[in-house]
This record gives structure tokens, C-alpha cells and sequence, in this order.
């Protein structure tokens, strides 16, 4: 059975090319628009792994990591922020939070991200 | 006989008499000339100081305060007979940070009566001031004169600019980091075949959206420098770490122009310096990026590190274009390029500099260079070890 990744991203365009390029390496791709519908969807979906924005209308990234964090049963699902935000202030409170890595979209390929990806889930 | 001469040598002491009278009259009245000018000399030295636009603050050789502007009731936020005749170093003040100016003062006594030291303070909330203190000596009056200009705007528009470029540049991020992923996955066959002219196209324009993704961050590291947040977690370590990271990373980039670059060390390890290690690198790797960009390929590049006058010395020598001599002057300004890097067409945002020695100087560091167009360039840093 293949992995299943949840992207929370608001960005169609970007949210869509990250679904296409895991859907092509063979992972399921799970999108969710803002912060409410990826807590939801990481309650009901279950997935392997979150793919985590931190700027998204409503609860932002960090919120919904710690929200998820601090809940049974889907606490243990791990996540790696994907941001435009970058500064040291902001790397350090996601990696406190509990994220894997921290990762800024403009540095790293489609490709780059899935190999993070397979680091994460081994 | 006798009474006549007698009569003349009355007169001539009359007429002697008449002379002194006259001259003692003239001297006081140059004496009451004299002080009347200093009396309006005076007054117009008060005048000045009255209407100073910036606090202006006169103190005896004991510290005690003898003549300030207007200003200065404002900025410390006392009435002006509060302060007279007050020791400076010994107020105090509820409202205001007196202390940063005291230490200011304290520290910048020094016996050289010429010493000019200028510095920021911050005295209330939105209240910045640059201090100016100056020691006088007129006659036997010895003294100090400070000076405090607000510079509280200045500082807001330099936040609120930093602001606007930190968020602009994060929100250009997003369109940015699109156009990457999609070319790369058409690049990478993810979308099906191209041919290789569609293939040579798109690489280039691949690398043109790389260029302005790094011009983002060298604007992003500017202004954070310049939002002084920029010395985050200065830790005691080894200099040869950072450097070892920054020559690793660069290991590629000097493979393809057929550079060599030879590292020079001491056999022991130096010893520790307090650096920001994000920071250190930063400023490390635009020294090294420059060099190779402007050595031409088959050129060569020797890093050394030293310990010299209980500090530690990097150095960087290229044999690469050089800096024109009339340029000289300008390389470590904001967005400066030479103008035969100019003309080689290579990229370059000009900041790269400029970054370095801000870095370097938060680090109580200096910088500087020596260069020679078209024989090559030697940059320097020195930082204090950890005491």
C-alpha cells in the first residue's frame, strides 16, 4: 500500500504541483486548503506524513502542529513544514513544536522534498 | 629766579598729571569696552545654546551640569533647575534609561582631551539618541560638551523599511518557488519527454529564477542586519569550523572553473572566538564566493587563518580582476559592483560586502582589503578571541 502524504498548502498552484509530483513517485496525495480542513483531515485520513505551510488563512501552521501534537493517536504522525518563512526565530519554534524538518519552498525542488519525505518515513 | 622755575616744574607735573588722568581714562574705558563684549559675548553663547535643536549639555571638569538647552528638560524629563549644578553621573530618573547616557560618560573619559566618542542610546521607549561627547579645555577650564540628537525617526523609518522588504521578500518568495517546481518537474521528465532544445531553454530559464531566489535572500540578510536582531546566539568556537563548512561547500563550484584553493592553518587550533555561527557564515561565504567568481578559470585562491596581536586572522588572496583604485573606496557600500565586474557580466546583487563587514563588525571584528586590477584582491577580517 503506498504512503499517504498530506500537503496543507493554501496555494492551489503549489498544492496542486507538489500532488502531482508525489502521485507521480507513487504516494498518495491528500490536499487540504487551510489549517481547520488539515486538522480534520489529519483526524479522519490518517496519513504517514503532513507536509505543513505555516502562512494559511484562518490557524496557521504552527497552530495546527501544535494542535495535532498534543492529541492521542495522532500525535505520533510526523510533519515537515514546507514555508516561505525562513528566519532562524521561526525555524527554531517549528522544530520545537515537534516538526522533522523545516524546509523553504524557494530552496528546494519537487524532487529535493521527496527524498526529505522518504528520509522521514524511512 | 628761583620761584619762576619753580612755577615751571609745577606745570610740567600738571601737565604729566593731566597725561596719566587721561590715559587711566582710556584704560577704563577699553575695560568697560572689554566688558561689555564679554557680556555680550556671553549672552550669545547662551543664545546659541538656548535655541540648540538638539539637548546640549555643558559640564564642569567634576561632572556637574552648567549650561543645557531646552531640549535636554525634554529628554530626561526634568525641569532645567533640576539639573543644574548636578552631578550627571549621579541622577537618576524614573521615566527615562539614564544609565545607558551615564555609561556613555563614564566610559568615555578619557585623558586625551580631544576624544571625540559618538554612540547610540536608547532612553525611553521611542526615544533614540545619538551622543556626542566631546572634552574642552579653555584656559584653565577643563570640561565636557554632550550632545544629544534625536534620531527616533530615523529609527522608525529604517523599522518600518526593514518590515516592508523582510515581508515583500518572503511574499515574492511564493510565485518564485511555482516557477521552480514546475520547470524542474518538466525538466526532470515528470510531465513527459522534451527535446533538447525546449530542454536547453527551460534550464536557462531555470537558472534566471535561481538568480532571484538568492537575490531575495541577500535582501533578506540585509535587512535583518539592519534590524540589529542580527547577532542572534553568539557561541565560544573554533573559527576553523566555519570556515572548513563554507571552503566544503564551495568545493564544487571552484571543480568546474579549474580553480585551486589552498588552505593554510596553524598546526594547533586558535583559540576560541564568540561568533554567531549562521552569521560567521554568511560573511565567510561572500568573501570566498567573490573570489571565485572573480578569478578567471585556471586561477588560484589561498585561505589562511593565524593568530596575530591575540585575535584571530583570515585571509583570502585571489589572482583575480581586482578592484579599479578609484572604486576603492565604495566597495563595502550598499549595492556597490565595480564597473569591470560590471562589464564581465557576471551576477551580483552588490551586497555581498557590504553584508560581510556588517557581520563582521557586529562581531567586534574589522575588515578591510588590498587590490590591484587585474592582479587580484586580498580581503582580511581579524576577530578577538574569547577572553
Amino acid at each position: 500500500m503506498s504512503k499517504k502524504v498530506l500537503i496543507i498548502e493554501d496555494d492551489k498552484f503549489l498544492r496542486e504541483l507538489l500532488g502531482k509530483k508525489l502521485s507521480t513517485v507513487g504516494y498518495t496525495a491528500i490536499l487540504a486548503i487551510d489549517g481547520e480542513e488539515g486538522l480534520e483531515k489529519i483526524k479522519k485520513e490518517k496519513p504517514d506524513i503532513v507536509l505543513l505551510d505555516l502562512i494559511l488563512p484562518g490557524i496557521n501552521g504552527f497552530e495546527v502542529l501544535e494542535k495535532y501534537k498534543s492529541e492521542p493517536g495522532i500525535s505520533s504522525i510526523p510533519a515537515i513544514i514546507l514555508s516561505n518563512l525562513g528566519q532562524r526565530e521561526d525555524i527554531e519554534k517549528g522544530l520545537k513544536l515537534g516538526a522533522k524538518d523545516f524546509l523553504v519552498k524557494a530552496h528546494f525542488t519537487p524532487q529535493e522534498i521527496v527524498n526529505k519525505l522518504q528520509m522521514v518515513l524511512g | 629766579m628761583e620761584s619762576l622755575e619753580q612755577e615751571e616744574e609745577l606745570q610740567k607735573k600738571e601737565e604729566e598729571l593731566r597725561r596719566i588722568r587721561l590715559a587711566f581714562l582710556n584704560i577704563l574705558e577699553d575695560t568697560e569696552e572689554a566688558k561689555t563684549q564679554a557680556i555680550d559675548e556671553k549672552n550669545k553663547s547662551l543664545a546659541v545654546i538656548k535655541n540648540f535643536t538638539d539637548g546640549l549639555l555643558v559640564l564642569d571638569e567634576n561632572n556637574r551640569i552648567e549650561i543645557i538647552s531646552p531640549l535636554v528638560e525634554l529628554f530626561l524629563n526634568q525641569k532645567e533647575e533640576e539639573l543644574l549644578g548636578k552631578n550627571i553621573l549621579r541622577l537618576s530618573s524614573k521615566k527615562t534609561d539614564i544609565k545607558s547616557l551615564q555609561e556613555i560618560l563614564k566610559t568615555g573619559k578619557s585623558k586625551d582631551i580631544k576624544s571625540i566618542s559618538r554612540k547610540e542610546i536608547r532612553l525611553g521607549e521611542n526615544l533614540f539618541l545619538e551622543v556626542t561627547v566631546s572634552h574642552f579645555r579653555s584656559g584653565e577650564r577643563k570640561g565636557t560638551l554632550v550632545i544629544l540628537h534625536d534620531v527616533s525617526r530615523d529609527k522608525l523609518v529604517e523599522r518600518m523599511k526593514t518590515e516592508f522588504v523582510s515581508i515583500s521578500a518572503h511574499q515574492l518568495r511564493t510565485p518564485l518557488s511555482a516557477v521552480k517546481w514546475t520547470l524542474r518537474m518538466i525538466l526532470d521528465g515528470d510531465v513527459g519527454k522534451i527535446n533538447e532544445e525546449q530542454r536547453d531553454l527551460l534550464e536557462k530559464t531555470y537558472q534566471s529564477n535561481e538568480r532571484m531566489i538568492e537575490l531575495i535572500n541577500d535582501l533578506l540578510n540585509v535587512s535583518r542586519i539592519e534590524e540589529g536582531r542580527f547577532l542572534y546566539k553568539p557561541e565560544a568556537m573554533q573559527l576553523e569550523d566555519v570556515v572548513d563548512q563554507v571552503l566544503g561547500d564551495a568545493e564544487d563550484a571552484a571543480k568546474i572553473k579549474k580553480i585551486k584553493i589552498k588552505v593554510e592553518r596553524p598546526k594547533s587550533l586558535l583559540p576560541l572566538v564568540m561568533i554567531d555561527k549562521e552569521k560567521m557564515v554568511i560573511a565567510v561565504q561572500n568573501l570566498v564566493e567573490n573570489a571565485l567568481k572573480y578569478t578567471p578559470p585556471g586561477g588560484r585562491i589561498a585561505v589562511s587563518l593565524e593568530e596575530k596581536n591575540k585575535e584571530a586572522l583570515f585571509k583570502i588572496i585571489d589572482n583575480g580582476v581586482g578592484i579599479p583604485k578609484d572604486q576603492q573606496s565604495r566597495i563595502f557600500s550598499k549595492f556597490f559592483r565595480g564597473s569591470n565586474v560590471i562589464k564581465m557580466e557576471t551576477e551580483g546583487s552588490g551586497l555581498g560586502l557590504y553584508t560581510a563587514k556588517n557581520i563582521i563588525e557586529s562581531h567586534k571584528g574589522e575588515i578591510w582589503f588590498e587590490s590591484k586590477e587585474g592582479v587580484g584582491s586580498t580581503f582580511y577580517f581579524t576577530l578577538p578571541f574569547n577572553s
